[in-house]
This record gives structure tokens, C-alpha cells and sequence, in this order.
């Protein structure tokens, strides 16, 4: 009888430390925090990215969830899915608040270039300078595409193409292919850093690079390399540009119609994009080719200027174009988003966090949480390659900018087709 | 000479742009010159108000796929709704002594209507239903827009009416007695109450076509939209003198055609910095305006 008591007890012990593990797991969870503009007129790229998120989570934590330093699985947590709604101020107070008030691990975000570097100003520069009281607190960014931006901080990390090959061999390919295309012109939003400095700083830089000719106000220092005669393209073409909130383009339009080019670059995000294009329809003003911002070619483009944005051709980071592609596509379509350039990121990300939460060994307590947050750090800092949607993304670790393969897509009769896979 | 003649259509065909977009400026300074002539006051959520209408008419447009006459009839008669429930709120109950108590009523007013519309749409710009879209008139080198020519024809008509009402029939009589000399018409048995509520009622019926309008002519309903048109309301009522339906008028196709011919000129960073400067230099130079007499009451 005492022994059968004994083996009892002893049962009774074993399962109760079974159950405490497991319950113990149960409440562990890897947190990550998200932020994006959820409101003004970038309010889908911050929806989109979130629904990629969370659906890429869910997919993670179905699949069994991450595993942690000691082995158990735990699942993935989005605690939140902030507003940062594309103001500097707004996402600082969200990066602090992430960093002081929460158990995330990662932040992730978030919406506008500009945003994302002040953010980044305001995180340690160099990891282990004690003499830098700036936040510890590692992000990972998947829309703010201005080149150069990873090179603020070490906690800063992004998985965003690279717009200067993007449009180096997007501009090479239309040569080749569209010989009667000889001359160009276009417009941008000055209000949008991401649009503005990529249009002057790169795309008009590149179409001269691939033997384009510039046919808008004359700018002699203009030449094919990036920043090339930017500060005189601005001040010379200044009245063919336009803010993001502008409702009239009639003055910009004819602008544009006078310099009669064989392409017409409008280097905007949707909302301001289909209104320029809107206009360009109504003076009848027919390039024989248009091209697109990259954070142009989403569904928001479609939704607000179908017609007049026929033929216009955008270099992406994202179409569904493998399987995998095709299968996150439905999933997050499904939860209320749609997957562009910068929502698929968002979507790859949640895997590289699964992938880096591993690397780094992560203990998931309370106590861990900053040596947790500097091991995930270190771990996201070895990652030099992974799978992405539609191919592998590599990142340089001295830039710390990541190359990531892309398409080329075209409106043809009312939808984004891919047109051209450049890698063949 | 080729340069020169290009320059010079250029200049008039962006002056002429400017005159058919400042249509809808003229409509929105008519509303608060309407309203200051009947009560001596400014109401700064009247753009606001226009275009909380025109998203009523979105609504209609989204929700029972309404045609377009009936989208810009209701963004009219939402904003008239709402003209009338600002007066009750900002206006009424304040002794009409205390002009600085019901000019901050509806400032407050107009960041109440405009976080109402951000709360209800995420502050996300809204396709709406365009007008003429693809109707473009080339005339020799010129070209016009023929939704602007209609919304120009359409701002024409509504003043035409609104000059009718306020001259030839009792509301409109009822109207100037009161901006005239409310105690005065009082005293004849004008209800001063009902009737500045009417006139704030007329004033929403204007703005909700100029909210609508506008929306029609972008293409897009946003509430960034509210500020900027409240900040050009104010300056063409000031330009076209305080209490003038004529000056708001030709005050409103002036920085129409002005704030085109300056994005033409010095680009779109300084465009909008002249057009403010255009207020500056009138409240300091003519604080009357081009058009308004001197007011003496009493």
C-alpha cells in the first residue's frame, strides 16, 4: 500500500512538472510589435502589411510555432499593429513607448521613408558604444524603401528592394526592348521623400544611364549616375511636380504634353499617381510608354485609376508568381489585405523572425528581455540570405541593405500582369 | 517669338484652368460671406460642413449605388443639415455681442467635423464619382476641362438662384432686414432666429454642392481636404470684401486663376505660400476687400 502511494505520488509529481512545462510554454510566446500608416492617404500600405503579418504569424504558429533556447515551441504573438499614420512624431512615441512599456522582441514597420529615419535616429548607432544612450531596440522595416537607410543604426534593419538596380535594369530592359522609345519626362510628389528622391536621385539618373534622352526643362549636369544634377533637376522642373494632396495637375499635365516624350515617368504613390494620370488621359497626352513609383504598383492603383493607368509599367518586388507567392496571396487576401512590393515583406519578415528568434537561442522571460533583444539583434545581423516570396534575398551586412529579386508588371486591361522576370 | 506666343498661351490657358477651379473657391466664399453679411460673424466650419455633405452623397453613391444628380441632392441637403445644427450649436445660444465665443465655437466645430470624417474613413481618400471625366474641349492651342466648365456653369446657376432668394422673395427680404438692422426687423415681426437659421441652411445648400463639386472634379473625397478649403473660403471672402456675394465671386475665380498662374511661374513648393501672402496683403492694405462698403450700423 506504501509503495503503491509512493508511485502515486511520484506519478502526481511528474505530472505536475509535465503539466507546469507545458503550461509554462503555453504562456511563453515570442511578441513582435508592428507599426504603419493605418490612416491618411497611406492608410493601405500600413493595412496591407499588417494583415501580411498577421496571416504569416498565423501560418508560423500553425505550422507549431518557433522554437526557443530550450526547446520548447512557442508560438509567435503580434501584441499590436500600431498607427504610425506617416509622421515622424507619431512613430518615435510608438518606437519608445515599444521599447520601454513591452515585452516585444522586434519591432516591425513601418510606412514612409522619412518616418523611418527619424526612427532609426533615434536608436543606438553602433551596438555596444555605452557612450550612445540611444534605444536598444532592434526594428525590421518593410516599407520604407529609401535607399541608405540601414546604414543609420545597427538595430535597424530592413528587407525592402533596392530601387537603384530595380530601375538600373528596368530602364536597360525597355531600351533593348522598345527601340522607338528614345526620349523621356515626368513628375513627382516633393512632398514624399520616398517619390521625390527617388525620381530625381535615381530614375531619371538610370534612363539616362540606359541611353534615354531628357526631354523636360534643360538640365546640363544631369548624367547617368545616382544624384547626378539632382539640386539643378529640382529647382529646373519645379512647376512640373506636385504635392501629395494636390487636387488640380492641369498646369503639370500640359507641362509634360509640351515636352512631348516617347515616356512619361510619374514617380507618385497611388493617390496622387491616378490624379496626374487622370489628367494626362484628359489632355490626351499618349506616351509611348508610362513608367510607375515602385510603391505604385498595388491594388490602390487599380482601385482609384484602372483606365487611365492602362499600359503603365512598375518594377516590383512582389507578384504571384511561385507558388509560394500564390499561396500567401490568398491567404492574406482572405484576411482583408492584399500583397504588393511592400506588404510581402511584411509577410517575409514574420519568417525571418521565426528564423532569427531560433538563431539566437531566446529564453522568452521577462528577466531575458534585453539580452533576448540583443541576442535576436545579433542573430538578425548573421542572416545574410533567406527565402522570399518569389525568390532568395540576400543582405549586404556592411550596408546592411538587402537585394531582392523583382518583376516587372504592367497594367494590361484593368490588372497587373507580369511582363518581364529579369532573372530570366 | 515662337517661345513668346508659347509662354503667352501657356499663361492664359493656366489662367483660364485657375478661373474654372476657382468656381468651387467662389461657392465656399459665397457660404461664409452669406452668413457674415446675414450675422456679422464668421463661420469657420462651413467648408467642413461641405464637405462632410459631399461624403453624405458618397455614402448614398456607395451604399444604394445612387445616380449622380441624387448624390450631389443629398450632399446638398446634408450639408444644409448640418449648416443649420452648427448654427444651433456655435451660433444660437452665444449673445451676438460675443463675436470671439462664436468664432471659436466653430473652429471647434470645423476639427469636430473633420476628425469625425478621419474616425469614420481612416482619414483614407475616397474614389468619387467624377463628372464629365473624359470631356475635354480643345479650342485652336486652348483646352477646357468640361467637368470644370460644368461645375463653373453649376456655381453660375446656384448664384443666380441665391441672388434671386436674398432679392426677390420674403426669406431673401427677411435676410438683409436682418443683417441690416436685427432689432429693427424684430420689431416688424421678422423671426431674427429662423431666420438666420435659414440663411445658415442656404449657406450649407451652396457648400454641399461646392463639397460635392469639388470632390467630382478631383476625383477623390479626403479630409485633407477641409483645411485647404477653409483657408481659401476665408481668403476669397476677404479679398471679395466681407459680406460681398459679388466680390466673393470674382474673388474666388482671382485666386483660382492667381494660384494656378503661380504654380505655372515659381513650382508647387511656393505656389501655396503666395496665395496666403495674397491674405496677408489684403487684411493689411484693404481689410475690406475689393468689393465691400464700409459698414455702419446704428
Amino acid at each position: 500500500m506504501k509503495k503503491i502511494t509512493q508511485l502515486l505520488m511520484a506519478g502526481l509529481l511528474v505530472s505536475f512538472f509535465i503539466f507546469a512545462q507545458n503550461s509554462f510554454a503555453a504562456d511563453r510566446s515570442v511578441k513582435v510589435l508592428g507599426w504603419g500608416a493605418k490612416s491618411g492617404p497611406l492608410k493601405s500600405f500600413g493595412v496591407n502589411s499588417e494583415a501580411a503579418l498577421r496571416s504569416a504569424v498565423d501560418q508560423i504558429n500553425s505550422a507549431g510555432g518557433v522554437r526557443m533556447g530550450d526547446g520548447t515551441m512557442v508560438p509567435m504573438e503580434v501584441i499590436g499593429y500600431e498607427d504610425s499614420s506617416c509622421k515622424k512624431d507619431q512613430a518615435i512615441a510608438i518606437l519608445r513607448k515599444t521599447a520601454s512599456t513591452t515585452d516585444a522582441v522586434v519591432g516591425m514597420g513601418t510606412t514612409c521613408s522619412g518616418v523611418c529615419q527619424a526612427m532609426f535616429g533615434v536608436l543606438q548607432k553602433k551596438v555596444g558604444d555605452t557612450s550612445d544612450s540611444g534605444l536598444q531596440m532592434p526594428i525590421l522595416a518593410d516599407t520604407c524603401i529609401r535607399p541608405g537607410l540601414a546604414k543609420i543604426s545597427d538595430w535597424a534593419f530592413r528587407n525592402v528592394p533596392n530601387e537603384v538596380s530595380m530601375y538600373d535594369e528596368l530602364f536597360a530592359w525597355l531600351k533593348k526592348t522598345h527601340p522607338n522609345v528614345k526620349t523621356f519626362t515626368g513628375g513627382s510628389e516633393t512632398d514624399q521623400g520616398h517619390s521625390f528622391g527617388t525620381y530625381t536621385a535615381i530614375i531619371v539618373q538610370k534612363a539616362i544611364k540606359a541611353g534615354f534622352e531628357w526631354v523636360g526643362p534643360s538640365v546640363s549636369q544631369l548624367g547617368p549616375k545616382v544624384g547626378q544634377g539632382k539640386k539643378e533637376l529640382i529647382a529646373a522642373a519645379k512647376s512640373q511636380h506636385w504635392l501629395m494632396g494636390d487636387t488640380n495637375y492641369t498646369v503639370q499635365a500640359r507641362k509634360i504634353k509640351k515636352q512631348n516624350a516617347d515616356m512619361v515617368i510619374v514617380a507618385s504613390h497611388p493617390f496622387s499617381a491616378c490624379g496626374m494620370l487622370k489628367e494626362m488621359k484628359r489632355q490626351r497626352i499618349k506616351p509611348k510608354m508610362l513608367v510607375g513609383l515602385t510603391s505604385s504598383a498595388s491594388q490602390e492603383t487599380l482601385n482609384g485609376c484602372m483606365k487611365a493607368a492602362e499600359g503603365i509599367i512598375i518594377p516590383t518586388g512582389f507578384a504571384p508568381i511561385t507558388a509560394e507567392a500564390n499561396k500567401a496571396n490568398g491567404i492574406v487576401a482572405k484576411a482583408g489585405g492584399f500583397l504588393d512590393l511592400h506588404s510581402s515583406a511584411a509577410w517575409e519578415n514574420a519568417y525571418l523572425v521565426k528564423t532569427a528568434v531560433e538563431r539566437a537561442s531566446l529564453m522568452g522571460t521577462p528577466n531575458s528581455l534585453q539580452q533576448d533583444r540583443m541576442n535576436f539583434r545579433n542573430a538578425l545581423a548573421s542572416i545574410t540570405a533567406m527565402d522570399g516570396l518569389i525568390g532568395p534575398v540576400t543582405r549586404d551586412p556592411d550596408s546592411g541593405e538587402a537585394t531582392k529579386p523583382y518583376v516587372y508588371a504592367q497594367v494590361v486591361n484593368g490588372k497587373w500582369k507580369v511582363i518581364h522576370d529579369p532573372r530570366g | 517669338m515662337e517661345d513668346f506666343w508659347y509662354e503667352f498661351i501657356e499663361i492664359i490657358q493656366t489662367i483660364g484652368d485657375g478661373l474654372l477651379f476657382g468656381s468651387t473657391y467662389a461657392l465656399i466664399g459665397i457660404g461664409f460671406t452669406l452668413i457674415f453679411g446675414a450675422m456679422g460673424k464668421l463661420n469657420m466650419s462651413y467648408a467642413a460642413a461641405a464637405i462632410a455633405g459631399a461624403y453624405s452623397g458618397l455614402a448614398a453613391f456607395v451604399l444604394i449605388d445612387a445616380p449622380l444628380f441624387l448624390v450631389f441632392l443629398i450632399s446638398s441637403f446634408a450639408s444644409a443639415v448640418l449648416g443649420y445644427l452648427l448654427y444651433l450649436c456655435c451660433f444660437r445660444f452665444i449673445p451676438s455681442s460675443n463675436h470671439l465665443a462664436a468664432l471659436m465655437a466653430s473652429v471647434g466645430g470645423l476639427f469636430l467635423i473633420d476628425e469625425l470624417i478621419v474616425h469614420a474613413t481612416q482619414g483614407s481618400p475616397l474614389t468619387f464619382p467624377s463628372i464629365f471625366e473624359d470631356s475635354y474641349f480643345e479650342i485652336g492651342p486652348f483646352g477646357i476641362r468640361g467637368d470644370l466648365l460644368f461645375v463653373f456653369l453649376i456655381g453660375l446657376v446656384s448664384t443666380g438662384i441665391l441672388l434671386y432668394v436674398l432679392f426677390r422673395t420674403r426669406l431673401g427680404l427677411a435676410t438683409r432686414a436682418v443683417a441690416q438692422q436685427d432689432v429693427a426687423a424684430r420689431l416688424c415681426g421678422i423671426g431674427v432666429h429662423k431666420t438666420n437659421s435659414m440663411t445658415f441652411a442656404i449657406a450649407g445648400l451652396l457648400g454641399g454642392i461646392a463639397g460635392a463639386m469639388t470632390a467630382a472634379a478631383v476625383g477623390v473625397l479626403s479630409p485633407v481636404m477641409t483645411v485647404p478649403l477653409t483657408i481659401k473660403g476665408l481668403i476669397v471672402t476677404v479679398i471679395g470684401g466681407l459680406g460681398s456675394i459679388p466680390g466673393a465671386i470674382i474673388a474666388g475665380l482671382f485666386v483660382g486663376g492667381f494660384e494656378n498662374v503661380f504654380l505655372y511661374v515659381r513650382g508647387i513648393d511656393e505656389r501655396d505660400m503666395y496665395v496666403v501672402a495674397l491674405l496677408f496683403i489684403f487684411l493689411v492694405f484693404r481689410p475690406n476687400g475689393l468689393f465691400s462698403k464700409t459698414i455702419t450700423r446704428d
